[in-house]
């Protein structure tokens, strides 16, 4: 019996040879995940030290150590600014929008390529679909401006089919410009984001649409009950992260779209830093505009979570 | 346009990588056999040396990198430099960039953003070198040199353009006016334009009777650039309306020696309020809020445009090679000046003869430089006569030929490889924001350029061109404008404001008068209440603090005339 007893000792030991030994077996896991941490403390975490320059009045060649603190005098110019407000709520509207129409678009675009039963033409439209994602957004910009034109394809069917008797311009109305985005948004992105909802539809267990069938489901049925239950982890992270991005309505779309008549409501934060900040050489402006954009979307973060935490649904944290 | 402007932009983060490659020396290039003669310093050295340098500017032409020119040039003084121009940006966005990565490349000009890169400290004071290098020193006189001294009381940058040598044979118009197309003038039976109104009016009629071009496209009475920073072509003209000069932010009355605000003056309201007519009735374009610059020289190039108010450089250069090389200037497409006032009977001031310094911004060279008397050395080379002949005229019989009394003159073959795009690119090679003369060229004969050549320039003109200046009794573009010179010592004021940013109480009223301004123009022009519209903008604009900004103008205004002052007066004693 004694000689059974396990000592404390040897249970340490026990485990420390377990966990070099476990370490030993996993040598790639280990330095891929090595590499991750450096990675993100070089990207993620040093560059945060730069929001020390949002309380200076930052010289570029004076530096971090030479420039003059002034507290929060720079958040108090930014909270000033009526153009910043401006800028953040049509920030925020767009990238509401966006969010939207990207869900909307994904699992319904996803839904739907699930129930083609030809394999051939499933592949051909997936793979043409998420094609525009490698765009860059400039050409993307420069396709939306030709499109759009007065002499564009839409004016050209508008004059020609429907018998509008003159071009629309439609970058000189307010009205359009948000739904603009989010449609330019919806053509690159869909074909992309749908790809994660079709992975995890082919995750679901195909015993349940077996008993389904059995049970009389039509294939809405089965889509509505089996499908789109089963996709609802998938989607509550994939909206608690997107949450956060929610800020990060686009930028180049704006930039280059954006006109003076339309300025009201294509000013969006990122321009709006470009303008004040970089444009000004007052980077600490620029940084304290960033900073509070990032707080945001902590906020925003963190309220989605407590939200999925309550209803008792799949959350970051 | 539009396919070029997408690679612009994609091609943008490469060349900025690429302008930052340093002063390096490549071994072993090609010697040329002969020495140059006359007053290029030394002789041909073994290796050419290779200089970077980066213009805060788009490029009107982005020359090749096996160009013929340039290859010349470097073989004579033994260097040659990689020019690398703004895509897709602002200047100061492009600026900041350079400053936030410390890397420069060994030569920059960056427009408005000058004051930012001599506060980064990334520039290298000029003051040792100056007297070393002949040609640099010539270019400007020791009072114009002291307007470019900085805080600490040195030079950084000197400015390229518009200086004269010797006599002034100014030709062309290079600044602002309201243009109007040869064919209007012409079909007007060449009327006196004075006024805005008289302006519109022919405009107007013009378009009643002639509603389209040669090739059946509707015309554009009237059009206006509010892209970025070059809605100067909407944003300035009261300014001119009101019988002052290009001050660029403000006007400057000569008896109390006062800054005044164009933007609220009576004069600015009739002119919004005119434009505001005009939209009304159709005469001016719908998309031009909307347009970009890409789109406007588009518009311009197709010769459908009638007339607008723009800076010659901002348009001709393009335009006019279009017209040349698509042979559409016998229709008469090519723009006239006009030296319009807003009543009768005010002396204009739209022209400011005998060159305009413009002391905010120039060529600097950059502590990444290397090579700095090198960097020194190539600037001065440029300037001798022989490479500046071959700079802007370009090679001696193939470019242009000599007559019996030494007057260089071109045929028409060779005018057209002139304004052919490809032909600049591989073959010519103006170092175009590097310094240059205008004027008479060393020989006593010649001029600087080839536009302000007299016989050159005349024999150039398109046939409807030389019609309006016939009919006019003028010889060049700037005896149609009548203008009379009045400008100060202060003169260009904007050499101030260019350089004002959000550190200040006036750069900051100056930023957000622009954002204002951009914003509220077009609605002016639109509104269906005209009235009711000028109040709301006038009170956005009160908003700004215009008077910031006038304050900080004023005082710039005294200190210019000070120092004039003082200078004068220590060259008396």
């Amino acid at each position: 019996m004694a000689s059974n007893t396990i000592r404390p000792e040897d249970l340490q030991a026990h485990k420390k040879v377990k966990v070099w030994a476990e370490a030993k077996r996993q040598p790639f896991l280990l330095i891929s995940s090595a590499l991750l941490l450096i990675y993100g403390i070089i990207f993620y975490y040093i560059p945060v030290f730069g929001w020390v320059t949002a309380f200076q009045d930052y010289k570029p060649a004076k530096g971090f150590f030479g420039s003059q603190w002034v507290g929060l005098a720079k958040f108090q110019k930014l909270f000033e600014n009526k153009t910043f407000f401006l800028a953040f709520r049509n920030t925020l509207c767009m990238g509401v929008i966006n969010l939207v129409f990207h869900f909307v678009t994904a699992i319904a675009f996803a839904l739907i390529l699930n129930e083609v039963r030809i394999v051939f033409a499933k592949k051909f439209v997936q793979t043409i679909s998420y094609m525009p994602h490698f765009l860059s957004w400039i050409i993307v910009t420069a396709i939306v401006r030709d499109i759009l034109a007065s002499d564009g394809i839409v004016n050209e069917f508008l004059m020609n089919v429907c018998g509008n008797e003159s071009p629309i311009d439609f970058f000189a109305i307010k009205g359009y410009f948000w739904w603009i985005v989010a449609f330019s948004n919806v053509w690159k992105e869909t074909g992309w984001n749908a790809i994660i909802y079709l992975a995890a539809i082919t995750a679901i267990d195909p015993s349940l649409y077996e008993a389904a069938d059995m049970d009389g489901a039509s294939r809405l049925q089965k889509v509505w009950y089996i499908t789109l239950p089963s996709l609802r982890p998938t989607i509550m992270i994939l909206l608690l992260i997107n949450i956060g991005n929610v800020l990060n309505a686009g930028f180049e779309l704006q930039y280059i779209l954006g006109n003076d008549v339309i300025s009201d409501v294509s000013k969006i934060l990122d321009v709006f830093i470009l303008d004040w900040g970089i444009s000004q050489f007052d980077f600490s402006f620029g940084t304290a505009a960033g900073i509070f954009k990032s707080l945001i979307a902590l906020i925003l973060v963190c309220l989605g979570n407590w939200t999925a935490k309550k209803t008792g649904d799949e959350r970051l944290f | 346009m539009k396919k070029s402007k997408i690679a612009a932009v994609a091609l943008a983060s490469l060349m900025s990588v690429s302008a930052m490659a340093g002063c390096t020396k490549t071994p072993g290039a090609t010697t040329a056999g002969s020495t140059a003669p006359g007053e290029t310093s030394g002789a041909a050295p073994a290796q050419i040396k290779e200089f970077s340098a980066f213009f805060a500017v788009p490029a009107t032409t982005e020359i090749n990198k096996d160009n013929e020119i340039q290859k010349i040039i470097a073989d004579k003084i033994g260097a040659k430099c990689n020019e690398t121009w703004l895509a897709g940006q602002e200047a100061s966005e492009a600026v900041g960039v350079f400053i936030a990565s410390g890397e420069y490349p060994d030569f920059i000009n960056g427009g408005d953003a000058m004051k930012a890169l001599y506060e980064a400290g990334a520039l290298i004071a000029w003051d040792d070198y100056i007297d070393k290098y002949p040609n640099i020193k010539e270019f400007f006189s020791d009072y114009e040199w002291s307007q470019f001294r900085q805080s600490d009381g040195k030079i950084y940058w000197m400015n390229p353009f518009e200086n004269i040598y010797g006599e002034d044979k100014t030709t062309t118009q290079n600044g602002e006016a309201f243009w109007i197309q040869a064919r209007v003038l012409e079909w007007a039976k060449y009327p006196k334009i004075e006024t805005l109104d008289e302006y519109f009016k022919v405009l107007e009629d013009y378009n009643a009777a002639n509603p389209t071009t040669h090739d059946g496209k509707k015309n554009i009475p009237y059009t206006m650039l509010c892209d970025d920073w070059r809605y100067f072509c909407i944003e300035n003209a009261p300014q001119f309306l009101d019988g002052y000069p290009n001050d660029g932010s403000c006007m400057v009355n000569l008896e109390t020696k006062k800054i005044m605000d164009y933007n609220t003056t009576p004069t600015a309201k009739r002119y919004f309020k005119k434009l505001n007519e005009e939209y009304q009735k159709g005469i001016i374009d719908t998309g031009a809020f909307t347009m970009k610059y890409d789109d406007y020289i588009s518009k311009l190039s197709t010769g459908v445009v009638l007339g607008m108010c723009d800076q010659w450089w901002d348009f001709a250069y393009t335009v006019n090679d279009v017209f040349k090389t698509q042979d559409t200037e016998k229709y008469g497409y090519n723009y006239i000046p006009l030296g319009l006032t807003i009543d009768k009977g005010i002396e204009n001031q739209w022209y400011t003869s005998g060159g305009t310094l413009n002391v905010s911004s120039g060529i600097a060279i950059t502590k990444n430089c290397k090579d700095i008397d090198g960097a020194f050395k190539f600037i001065d080379d440029l300037l001798s006569q022989e490479i500046h002949d071959l700079r802007f005229w370009g090679v001696k019989d193939v470019d242009y030929k000599v007559d019996d009394n030494g007057l260089f003159y071109r045929t028409e073959e060779m005018r057209k490889n002139a304004a052919d795009p490809t032909y600049k690119t591989k073959h010519l090679c103006t170092y175009s924001y590097f310094p240059q003369w205008s004027g008479t060229s060393r020989d006593g004969k010649n001029a600087m350029m080839p536009t302000e050549q007299p016989s050159e320039f005349k024999d150039s003109l398109p046939e409807p061109v030389k019609k309006v200046f016939d009919a006019y009794k003028v010889n060049t573009y700037v005896e149609l404008l009548h203008s009379v010179n009045k400008a100060g010592v202060w003169f260009p004021m904007y050499s101030y404001s260019n350089n004002m940013k959000t550190d200040t109480a006036g750069g900051t009223a100056w930023t957000k008068m622009g954002e204002c301004k951009h914003q509220w123009l077009p609605k002016v022009v639109m509104a269906k209440d005209f009235e009711k519209t000028w109040d709301e903008y006038m009170k956005a604009y009160a908003a700004c603090k215009p008077e910031d900004f006038i304050a900080e103008m004023q005082q710039e205004l005294d200190r210019r005339i000070k120092a004039y002052d003082d200078f004068v007066a220590s060259q008396k004693k």
